[in-house]
């Protein structure tokens, strides 16, 4: 096997806070390849962001650490390290937009100049080049009128135009992987849909690979090749799109989309929540995180912590049903290949 | 952006006026005039020396002869001081207290930002903890402590050399004046540090300084290019009136330190009811005041453009 783009491996991350040490991620593993799209779904406070903001060096430490595990660019170390053989990895290598297009700009610094600083930066281009060069991007992500607009300033912005702008921003040295943290959270739908075409055809265009940070459902649909489901700070399931969406072998995963909205009358009328809330992170459970949650759990369930089984080809779940010794059978849940029939 | 400058100036204008019309109007209820010294005078002389400065016209009358000298830059003769023109007093005083002032403006504003961001980058560390401590004393003790002491400090120093490292009193050189304006700015100093703090506090947690990092700026360049200008933002906002403060406010620095500023004048006018130099030397404070607080609110539309459109 080759060596993926981005393999992050084992990524725990603790905050000292005043109520005591928060585990935030409690050992993470994914990988992604070139051009493709890797989701990263779960609830808010599961860790998906954490994970995203420790790999590209954004978390503050002190609170923050990142007590173990690492995260490999093309083989080579990123944690801790700011730059791979001459090359930036924040901002050249990795690009990242975030949630709130809004607050995420400086507010006294032109649009033009924000997307022309890595240049400046990373790429050694003169003031004038990277002006040139920054109209070119917020042409590319059609901002119409992008020279006039590359002097104009974030108030003068609409956030569906303010999140184009952070796009070209972030894509401006052309990197191999881009963030997108929640890109479409704070937008209106109409809008949140060109974005992610926008997303999608620069993907194209560029090779770059995604990782798309959601807790839309829909989104991850639409737009990734694989999905990692997180929660309380663990990935419980993994797997390509089809397998997770059509296949879902974690009860989580079938919680998520049982509590996803329908917007037809007939089939349902309310919303069907998961009942409960998230496990404490200051002392998380000994056993599985969502086995206070979730309505097969067993005995065993409470007293170890579910290890990965594999149910497909690619397709793992952390779930004791996943077990070959495992003796319920819920329906709704793909069990992996284990001598069931 | 020119209409909004013009706009600014009538107001100003505006403002001078009013400020005109409220000394002029508080000065004459002040029991007493110009002439009622301890000297007796007889009720003749009294009448002449009024018929002479025309204090006996109606006092709308004499209103309208002031605001009409104002418009022609002609702010009369002292009553107290033997052929001195207002105009003459402002024009030798007024430079000295303007650069005391303005000296002592720029040592606040450029200390209280340069240490209210090294608190902020150092917070709850040692550099902090000293910085802020010394802030309160700043904020706390009155300048004429600060003046004695910085004097007394001046003198020991020079004792210690054995020559003169800085004059201890007195005005002319550069060196007469950096303690004296040292001393005067030290309260906006300390205000401008702990204002500075808190915004560059607010600002290092904004969302755009967590963009600024992902794009993988170095740290120097997010401090002056993105942290630095909007922190600033409050304090110039505060610069115009402390810059107002501390002109007007240097009467005691200017007496311990001997300094021949404005201050003196001003204070005496008015133990001495000396109308023409009551309402010259307020109406010129006022117009520079004004003059300043324009200048700042076009500075902070330049640094902001957020404002500039408005």
């Amino acid at each position: 096997m080759t060596t993926p783009l981005l393999q992050v491996s084992d990524l725990h991350v603790e905050f000292d806070t005043y109520g005591g040490t928060v585990k935030a991620v409690r050992g993470v593993d994914f990988s992604i390849e070139a051009g493709r799209t890797l989701a990263i779904v779960g609830e808010s406070g599961c860790g998906k962001s954490v994970t995203v903001q420790a790999m590209m060096g954004l978390i503050p430490m002190p609170p923050g650490r990142i007590t173990r595990g690492e995260a490999r660019l093309r083989g080579e170390n990123i944690l801790g390290v700011s730059s791979l053989g001459g090359r930036e990895v924040r901002g050249a290598e990795i690009g990242m937009i975030f949630q709130d297009p809004m607050s995420s700009l400086n507010p006294t610094m032109s649009i033009g100049d924000q997307i022309a600083e890595p240049l400046i930066v990373h790429r050694g281009y003169s003031q004038a080049q990277a002006r040139a060069r920054a109209v070119a991007l917020l042409d590319m992500v059609r901002i119409p009128e992008a020279s006039r607009r590359a002097r104009q300033y974030p108030f003068e912005f609409s956030g569906g135009m303010l999140q184009r702008a952070m796009i070209a921003m972030a894509i401006s040295c052309k990197p191999t992987l881009l963030i997108a943290d929640e890109p479409t959270t704070a937008l209106d739908v109409t809008i949140q849909a060109q974005i992610l075409d926008l997303l999608r055809d620069l993907q194209n265009e560029t090779g770059m690979a995604l990782i798309l940070i959601t807790h839309d459902l829909g989104v991850v649909a639409r737009m990734a090749d694989e999905v990692a489901v997180m929660y309380a700070g663990r990935i419980v399931e993994y797997g390509s799109v089809e397998d997770v969406f059509y296949r879902s072998s974690h009860p989580y995963t079938v919680g998520l989309k049982a509590a996803m909205p329908s917007n037809d009358p007939e089939r349902q009328h309310e919303l069907r929540p998961i009942e409960g809330s998230p496990p404490d992170l200051f002392s998380p459970p000994v056993g599985c995180a969502y086995a206070a949650r979730c309505p097969h759990s067993m005995q065993i369930c409470r007293q170890q912590p579910a290890g990965l089984f594999g149910v497909g080809e690619a397709h793992l779940a952390r779930c004791w049903l996943q077990h070959p010794a495992s003796p319920h059978r819920p329906a709704g849940l793909t069990l992996g290949g284990h001598g069931h029939e | 952006m020119w209409q909004y400058t013009l706009k600014r100036i009538f107001q100003g204008i505006i403002t001078i006026w009013f400020i005109a019309t409220a000394t002029f109007v508080a000065m004459h209820s002040v029991p007493g005039d110009p002439l009622s010294s301890e000297r007796a005078t007889t009720p003749a002389i009294r009448a002449n020396l009024e018929e002479r400065y025309g204090l006996n016209k109606p006092i709308l009358e004499q209103y309208v002869l002031y605001i009409g000298s104002f418009l022609k830059g002609d702010f009369g003769i002292s009553f107290t001081q033997r052929n001195r023109q207002v105009n003459d007093i402002i024009r030798e005083h007024f430079p000295v207290s303007a650069t005391l002032g303005i000296l002592a403006v720029t040592f606040a504003a450029l200390g209280g930002v340069l240490f209210g961001a090294l608190t902020a980058l150092y917070r709850n560390r040692l550099p902090d903890t000293i910085i802020m401590f010394l802030v309160i004393l700043g904020i706390s003790v009155p300048s004429f402590v600060f003046a004695a002491l910085g004097q007394l400090l001046l003198v020991n120093i020079n004792n210690l050399l054995g020559f003169s490292l800085l004059p201890v009193a007195g005005w002319g050189t550069v060196g007469h004046m950096l303690i004296p304006a040292l001393v005067l700015g030290m309260s906006t100093m300390a205000y401008v540090t702990r204002l500075m703090r808190s915004s560059m506090l607010e600002i290092i947690h904004s969302d755009y300084i967590r963009t600024a990092k992902a794009k993988g700026l170095p740290a120097a360049r997010i401090f002056t290019r993105h942290e630095l200008r909007n922190a600033i933002l409050p304090v110039v906002t505060v610069l115009g009136p402390a810059i107002a403060t501390i002109t007007t406010g240097g009467f005691v620095v200017e007496l311990v330190f001997a300094i021949p500023g404005l201050g003196r004048f001003f204070v005496q006018a008015v133990q001495q009811l000396d109308y023409t130099v009551i309402m010259g030397t307020t109406v010129f404070y006022g117009a520079f005041l004004v003059t300043m607080v324009i200048l700042v609110d076009l500075l902070y539309g330049w640094i902001d453009p957020r404002v500039r459109v408005q």
